[in-house]
């Protein structure tokens, strides 16, 4: 296990380990979301974080238990990675800030679609509100980051791009990430067994759709 | 059967439990941000102690039943009205279909409860029939009440009713002074020696700028040992965090699921209750105290509410 020296720090009803990569940090997700004694886990970008009662675990037998936990996870096998395809609309309508995205990236606004959706990503975490996705690519991206004054709103489906990292809006909210088109998908359905569309770790390809498409599926 | 919403105020939502294993997916907690009061205020009227009641939030609001209902007022102190005549907090009363309620801005603390016996028939949406706004999830319509709202009321007899009061030992003090005790956070390292120390030694004043996402406490500016940006990691409400600017930030029941800044501090889980209190101007003493400790001091709490609220939980 890449865990950074086994950094644990507790308070009086969770506690957080360090990790040094994100493939530990879903298998840690995994294996800690099997046990009822865990109300919350919750993967961060370098560390997971589980919350108990302490009514039913002290601070120290949650520690202990955590660190059993810890103890028995073999090494990292290769986690089943999910693919996700994301139908996307490039519309210059949905891309308020291609020809920012463009310059800083050293391509022509015409070829952000042909250019991102030929890259690949991976959900690192949800998190800022319910179904939100934060994203990343091992592919080279310049830096691009966040917009000088964020949008007071920002829609619902919005895909936004910083650099390596991308997000996915699930709510209309407030934004500081340009951003360049929009997926009709649901990303968030209360009602739903499964209420978010994407989950930690899993691959996203954008796949490349047109305004009438885009109409039809939302 | 219906309570309809005269005057909603400026943020009257409908509150329960809080969402519970979905923080994961970037699901708040959300729920009463006071879940004493929540839970008080629903013994009152005989509904289970999280069971669905109006949050009422710093400005007055008034409503009407279209049928015999009874109702109880705790949390905030503020004026409490049955068809212009002054009723008591921590009460139960039997309200006829003619009778309006009237709740006056909070004088002291900052957020009223008030419980509907058989309360508000919303449907549970995950778990829990708790708003939370920025999603437009549970509650009324995922939003909060309006004028003119109608809520639906769960049919329920009165012929037995006799009225309660919560018995004194029980009432919370509610006041703009507070001491809240904290656990360290995982990046209270970060603070040099003298914010460590500033962190319990000044008196924090809660800010103008507040709501069920969190409060900000002016006070001092706490600097770190370094700037090297955080990576993104889980928060929880009660965590305390210490943005760049210094001033530090108190997360409350709305706050999201991680954050960037460091987590300086925990407010304790027996303790966390208060925030839903805590209003612009409020005065906060934060108490250090060690993890097992603050189990003990939660262990200890819910055995004091026992004799009245029975095996509630507190959140």
């Amino acid at each position: 296990m890449a865990l950074a020296n086994k950094q644990i720090h507790i308070c009086d009803d969770w506690l957080t380990v360090d990790c040094s990569d994100l493939e530990t940090i879903y298998g840690l997700c995994d294996q800690m979301r099997k046990h009822d004694c865990w109300i919350e886990v919750v993967g961060g970008l370098r560390s997971v974080a589980v919350q108990f009662d302490p009514l039913l675990l002290t601070p120290n037998e949650a520690q202990a238990l955590f660190e059993r936990e810890l103890a028995s996870i073999a090494p990292t096998s290769k986690r089943e990675s999910s693919e996700v395809q994301l139908p996307v609309c490039y519309h210059p309508d949905f891309g308020p800030d291609q020809h920012l995205v463009a310059d800083r990236v050293g391509i022509k606004p015409g070829d952000i679609a042909h250019w991102h959706s030929a890259l690949k990503f991976t959900v690192t975490m949800l998190g800022f509100m319910p179904g939100f996705g934060y994203l990343q690519t091992e592919d080279t991206i310049p830096e691009i980051g966040r917009l000088l004054q964020p949008r007071q709103s920002v829609a619902a489906g919005s895909i936004g791009i910083i650099g390596h990292q991308s997000c996915v809006y699930s709510f209309d909210s407030p934004g500081g990430w340009p951003v360049i088109a929009r997926t009709p998908a649901k990303l968030f359905d209360a009602n739903s067994q499964a209420p978010a569309m994407l989950s930690a770790g899993q691959t996203v390809r954008f796949v490349a759709i047109d305004k009438n498409e885009f109409e039809e599926l939302i | 059967m219906s309570l309809r919403v005269v005057k909603a105020g400026l943020q009257t939502t409908l509150q329960s439990a809080p969402f519970r294993g979905y923080r994961h997916i970037g699901v708040p907690a959300a729920g009463a941000a006071d879940s004493l009061s929540l839970a008080l205020a629903n013994r009152l009227v005989g509904n289970r102690s999280s069971d669905v009641a109006l949050e009422i939030a710093l400005s007055g609001a008034k409503f009407s039943s279209d049928a015999p209902a009874v109702i109880a007022l705790t949390g905030a102190h503020c004026d409490f009205q049955i068809n212009d005549e002054v009723h008591s907090h921590h009460r139960s009363f039997l309200i006829s279909d003619t009778d309006e309620i009237s709740i006056g801005p909070a004088l002291k603390g900052c957020r009223s409860y008030l419980a509907v016996s058989g309360h508000v028939a919303v449907e549970a949406v995950m778990g829990t029939r708790s708003t939370y706004q920025p999603a437009a999830l549970g509650g009324f319509h995922g939003r909060a009440l309006e004028d003119e709202d109608i809520l639906p009321l769960k049919q329920l007899h009165n012929e037995n009713y006799s009225e309660q009061s919560t018995p004194v030992q029980f009432v919370p003090s509610i006041t703009n002074n507070m001491m809240v005790r904290v656990t360290a956070g995982p990046e209270f390292h970060r603070l040099n020696q003298e914010a460590q120390a500033s962190l319990f030694q000044t008196s924090w004043n809660v800010d103008q700028r507040m709501s069920r996402m969190g409060l900000m406490l002016n006070g001092k500016v706490l600097k770190t040992v370094d700037s090297v940006p955080m990576q993104s990691s889980a928060v929880f409400p009660g965590v305390i965090q210490c943005p760049p600017s210094g001033i530090p930030f108190l997360l409350g029941p709305d706050a999201q699921t991680t954050g960037g800044y460091p987590r300086i501090a925990q407010v304790i889980k027996a303790d966390r209750h208060l925030i839903g209190q805590l209003r612009p101007g409020s005065k906060v003493q934060l108490i250090k105290t060690t993890p097992e400790q603050a189990a003990t001091i939660y262990r200890k709490k819910l055995k004091l509410l026992a004799p009245w609220l029975g095996n509630g939980q507190l959140w």
